[in-house]
């Protein structure tokens, strides 16, 4: 989709990109890493011709950039950076029709356009006449997003685009660009310092060093084989744990090794069945399969016989989620095994922490 | 006293009025039209440091007595109308070249950056992007501009340029108090009235979103 041949960058004082040669892929994220002076940034700028490079070609769909006009280049393309990127002077309709208005769309277009965009990236539309200032750094974020998808591009460059954002905003980001992507499928180069952002958002990734080229490759082969001592510093030494990112909690339910009834059914029974099989907490799900809460063993100092305890709001994971986030989430729960559920919260099993040891083991090989 | 002199002089002090307004909106539409071109060039990416240069001798020149600047014009074109409005021009430009330089230069580099990289063209980035961002600081420069102009144009009158300053000059030559506090009066209320029309009208052309509470 885009190819990049033999491309440097000379700057007065230092060479920023030295004879690279790249093949990102259509409809896939390729993330640019690579320690800061890398020339991650350059390269991604040499795309969209806000840089220009010294030597090399770069084409689009077989079509050299060199041949078009920067300007039409750029409104054909995607350009997402920090939350400071929005136009402080206009509103979010006004920053999300910036290239239609460019394009000249005509207004109802637009307006069209505009709506279908704020709910993509799950705004509601009141949003479009809030101006930069009063958004989060989250909300500005999509908004961003939502600008730099709004002449539907084929290609979109993201330069470190949830860098200024806390941990927590920065997941849910992350949950949304990724189901977002696979809604519109876009060919997407995205710079990050962050190993695991690079790990949970690419489909490949490219390692860049001193203005080089050092890997290339889907993010599975990177984790499992770096090409050097300085790849696999990146990856850091919990890389296995990293590698977690790649799995999916479906992948690893369990049917057995807990108690499933229903809220309805006698306590005695319950606690009769639970002190049976040993276990201190059962699953309470109702007649429809969706996954409501526990009931807790309980044993009480005013009397010899347990009481139950029931929670309505447990930890549990969705199947969807990755192995890490469950893995994170039951070091911190103190829990061995978490409840799993569908859509609508319909229960599906367990997973269990010994699996997960097991899935980080296999991994050593 | 007061009273009397307005009412025999009514026809005189209305000219000088007119005259004053005069002397005021001419010079400012020069400046603005020149101040504007200036700032615009001197900070112009590709123009380097002019843009710093001629915020380092803007505000150097602040300091210039406007009198100075009179007396020069004096010696150099003469008398009349005409050099009075070149002085006001002069004296104008520095408060609106200062604050349109600064305010243009100071739009954040990641915000033009994403206008380019969205497909502004240069001219757009200016009018749509760094023009519409600067307008507070643009204007506040526009407008403390005015005040000193309608001040400095009664100056102007010692070099022939009419307005409510000849009221000054004739009330001390002739030592009648009532005259000179008609004129300052008159002034005064000029230049609040002015300062206020552009208090509302800087409210007025700042883009909202600049406006907004957090």
């Amino acid at each position: 989709m885009i190819e990049l041949t033999n491309i440097s960058k000379k700057f007065e004082k230092k060479i920023a990109v030295q004879h690279l040669d790249l093949n990102i892929e259509k409809g896939k994220i390729t993330m640019l890493i690579g320690p800061s002076g890398c020339g991650k940034t350059t390269t991604l700028k040499m795309i969209n011709r806000l840089i220009d490079s010294t030597e090399g070609d770069i084409t689009i769909e077989g079509k050299s950039i060199y041949e078009m006009n920067a300007v039409d280049l750029r409104r054909s393309i995607g350009y997402v950076i920090q939350e400071i990127g929005l136009f402080p002077h206009m509103n979010v309709f006004d920053n999300i029709a910036v290239v239609p208005r460019l394009l000249k769309w005509s207004e109802k277009k637009i307006k069209t356009r505009v709506e279908e965009l704020l709910d993509l990236v799950t705004l509601n539309t009141s949003y479009a006449y809030k101006y930069p200032l009063q958004l989060s750094g989250g909300e500005s974020q999509r908004v961003g997003l939502a600008r730099a998808l709004a002449a539907d591009p084929e290609v979109l460059l993201m330069d470190e685009p949830f860098g200024a954002i806390d941990p927590i905003n920065r997941a849910k980001l992350h949950e949304s660009f990724i189901s977002i992507q696979e809604k519109i499928e876009k060919t997407i180069v995205f710079v990050t310092h962050d190993i695991n952002e690079a790990i949970k958002l690419g489909d490949k990734i490219a390692i860049l060093r001193n203005g080089k080229l050092v890997q290339y490759d889907n993010v599975t082969n990177i984790l499992y084989e770096p090409e050097n001592e300085f790849v696999e510093q990146l990856l850091g030494h919990d890389r296995n744990i990293k590698a977690l990112v790649l799995k999916k909690n479906r992948d690893y339910i369990v049917q057995t090794g807990f108690l499933k009834v229903q809220k309805s059914d006698s306590p005695n029974t319950i606690i009769k069945q639970m002190q049976e099989e040993g276990r201190r907490k059962a699953m309470v799900v109702d007649k429809e399969g969706k996954f409501e809460g526990l009931f807790l063993l309980e044993k009480t100092k005013q009397s010899a016989q347990p009481r139950l305890n029931f929670v309505d709001d447990p930890i549990f994971v969705e199947k969807n989620n990755n192995l890490q986030e469950t893995f994170s989430l039951m070091i911190e729960a103190g829990e061995s095994s978490l409840p799993v559920v569908g859509p609508r919260r319909s229960f599906l099993g367990i997973i269990n922490l010994e699996d997960l040891f097991n899935e980080l083991r296999a991994q050593d090989r | 006293m007061v009273w009397e002199y307005l009412i025999e002089h009514q026809q005189r002090i209305i000219t000088l009025v007119r005259q004053h307004f005069m002397l005021f909106a001419i010079s400012m539409v020069f400046s603005l039209v020149i101040g504007m071109i200036i700032s615009i060039y001197a900070s112009r990416e590709k123009a380097g440091k002019a843009g710093k240069t001629i915020i380092s001798i803007t505000a150097a020149a602040q300091a210039v007595p406007s009198v100075a600047v009179i007396a020069l014009v004096f010696l150099f074109i003469g008398i009349g109308a005409t050099p009075a409005i070149v002085a006001l021009v002069v004296y104008s430009l520095v408060p609106i070249v200062f604050n349109a330089t600064s305010g243009l230069l100071s739009v954040d580099r990641k915000i033009i950056e994403a206008a380019r990289g969205t497909g502004y063209t240069d001219r757009q980035i200016l009018w749509k992007i760094k023009i519409p961002i600067a307008t507070p600081v643009i204007m506040a420069g526009i407008r403390s501009a005015a005040t000193i102009n309608i001040g400095t144009a009664t100056v102007a009158a010692v070099i022939g340029g009419g307005g409510l300053g000849d009221l000054i000059f004739t009330g001390i030559k002739l030592n009648r108090d009532h005259i000179i506090i008609i004129g300052a009066v008159l002034t005064s209320l000029i230049a609040i009235f002015i300062d206020t029309l552009f208090f509302y009208l800087e409210k007025k052309v700042t883009p909202r979103g600049l406006q907004v509470e957090r």
